[in-house]
């Protein structure tokens, strides 16, 4: 082993690199990465000792992923300490100064030590953070209701909102005084964040016990969530439901006096069903987690913001018209044309 | 002077620091992590707080894990910290720096 160790910065486009990373994550139980995991990641650095490949990091985001470092080279935390430093290091370049890292148990303390605190800890991993944010400073942002009254709470997507969702939260509002609406941030959809909450808000303006907010980075939703070191899909989606249902109930609910999530029905996704089932699971008792049937058009078609996205992709204006409430209507009309040309990215 | 944004300086590798200073409301909100916070802990604090008095600066949170630092990094980490979060780190005042 050499004395001076480097860290260079690993193209994964090169196929001999990707294949030297690839084997490396093998021998650590990483296996079956796709493009689709590899496009998602935005750098991914690397530590050479004669030639071969012994220990990486990489960043999508703000999340620190595939961090592996062969046995031998792990004495005294020394690579550990410089991988995790060369990240944030290039995460802060880019102005990024709020860092999670989702992980094994036994890593946890290894970033402890680096000045990552502990926000969750379930049976699959643990999630931390550092940096200048918190969950603390996410809460403390939320606008909080007082008085003596039943809050419930919806999170959604909305891709983008329709009059199923419209829907959902007038439900919502028959059975709890106040409703939050959270709207997921991650932005790996055909609209974008902030399209999606802009669209939520114009569409529930005329309901004035419907408190919308961003979801920020702690109501996750499935894309933000890391997979690479659970075994198997099952073990993934267990992961991501029962850590999301947690955070919710010990931080969101918590600070907020939400005592009531509200879910739409799922018939057509099979992972969205799953999901509800562990929220199911998780939630209660402490919170009362009920499901609305879904709205339906004629012939018992149910909306759905799927349907919208293929309505949009062959143009049917007229369709549209007929899922989504006026507000996502004239937003979907006025942007067609470029909403289709981001569909055809994809 | 104040705080325009957070920045960062310093690496998380042995015998350095790093400083990470974000903008504050109540005086110097320090957070220190280090190994050795029993025997140098109040002596890395000492160094860190009189440099943003040097500078007077008198809101900001810092965040500081430290890996074993002498006192001359942690007074240069934490300057440099300064120096970006002020904006001023193409500008510097080398006068301070004395």
């Amino acid at each position: 082993m050499s004395d001076e160790l480097k860290i260079t910065t690993l193209f994964l486009k090169d196929k001999k690199t990707r294949q030297q990373w690839e084997s490396l994550l093998y021998h650590h139980d990483i296996f079956s990465i796709t493009d689709k995991d590899v496009l998602l990641l935005d750098q991914t650095f690397g530590i050479y000792d004669n030639q071969g490949l012994i220990a990486t990091i990489s960043i999508a985001s703000n999340v620190l992923k595939y961090l592996v470092i062969e046995e031998r080279y792990r004495e005294n935390g020394k690579l550990f300490n410089m991988l995790v430093s060369h990240a944030i290091n290039a995460l802060a370049s880019q102005g990024i100064f709020h860092v999670l890292v989702f992980t094994k148990l036994d890593y946890a303390k290894s970033f402890q030590y680096l000045g990552f605190s502990n926000i969750m800890t379930t049976e699959y991993g643990v999630f931390l953070e550092k940096g200048d944010q918190s969950i603390n400073t996410f809460l403390s942002q939320l606008p909080l209701i007082k008085g003596d009254y039943t809050i419930s709470a919806i999170v959604m997507n909305a891709n983008p909102f329709t009059k199923g969702h419209l829907y959902l939260v007038e439900e919502a509002l028959k059975k709890s005084d106040y409703v939050y609406v959270f709207v997921v941030s991650a932005n790996q959809s055909l609209f974008t964040s902030e399209e999606r909450y802009q669209l939520v808000c114009q569409g529930v303006e005329h309901l004035e016990r419907a408190v919308v907010c961003q979801g920020g980075e702690y109501m996750v939703s499935l894309a933000t969530f890391p997979s690479y070191f659970l075994k198997n899909k099952e073990e993934v989606i267990s992961y991501q439901t029962q850590l999301d249902a947690l955070l919710f109930k010990e931080y969101i609910a918590k600070t907020l006096h939400i005592t009531k999530r509200f879910l739409g029905e799922e018939p057509l996704s099979d992972t969205t069903k799953r999901y509800n089932k562990a929220l199911l699971t998780y939630l209660p008792p402490e919170i009362e987690v009920e499901i609305i049937p879904r709205k339906t058009i004629d012939h018992h078609q149910v909306i759905s913001a799927t349907k919208v996205r293929e309505c949009i992709q062959f143009g049917d204006l007229e369709l549209i018209k007929q899922l989504v409430p006026i507000t996502t209507y004239h937003f979907i009309s006025e942007h067609l044309t470029e909403l289709q040309k981001r569909l055809d990215n994809n | 002077m104040d705080i325009k944004k957070t920045a960062i300086a310093g690496t998380l590798e042995s015998s350095d620091i790093q400083i990470m200073v974000s903008i504050g409301e109540n005086g110097i909100e320090l957070d220190l992590e280090s190994q050795v916070i029993e025997q140098f802990g109040k002596q890395i604090k000492a160094v860190i707080l009189e440099t943003f008095d040097k500078y007077g600066i008198k809101n900001a949170t810092v965040k500081a894990v430290d890996k074993g630092a002498l006192d001359c990094t942690i007074k240069a980490r934490t300057e440099a910290a300064i120096q970006r979060a002020i904006e001023k780190d193409h500008d510097l005042n080398w006068e301070a720096l004395i």
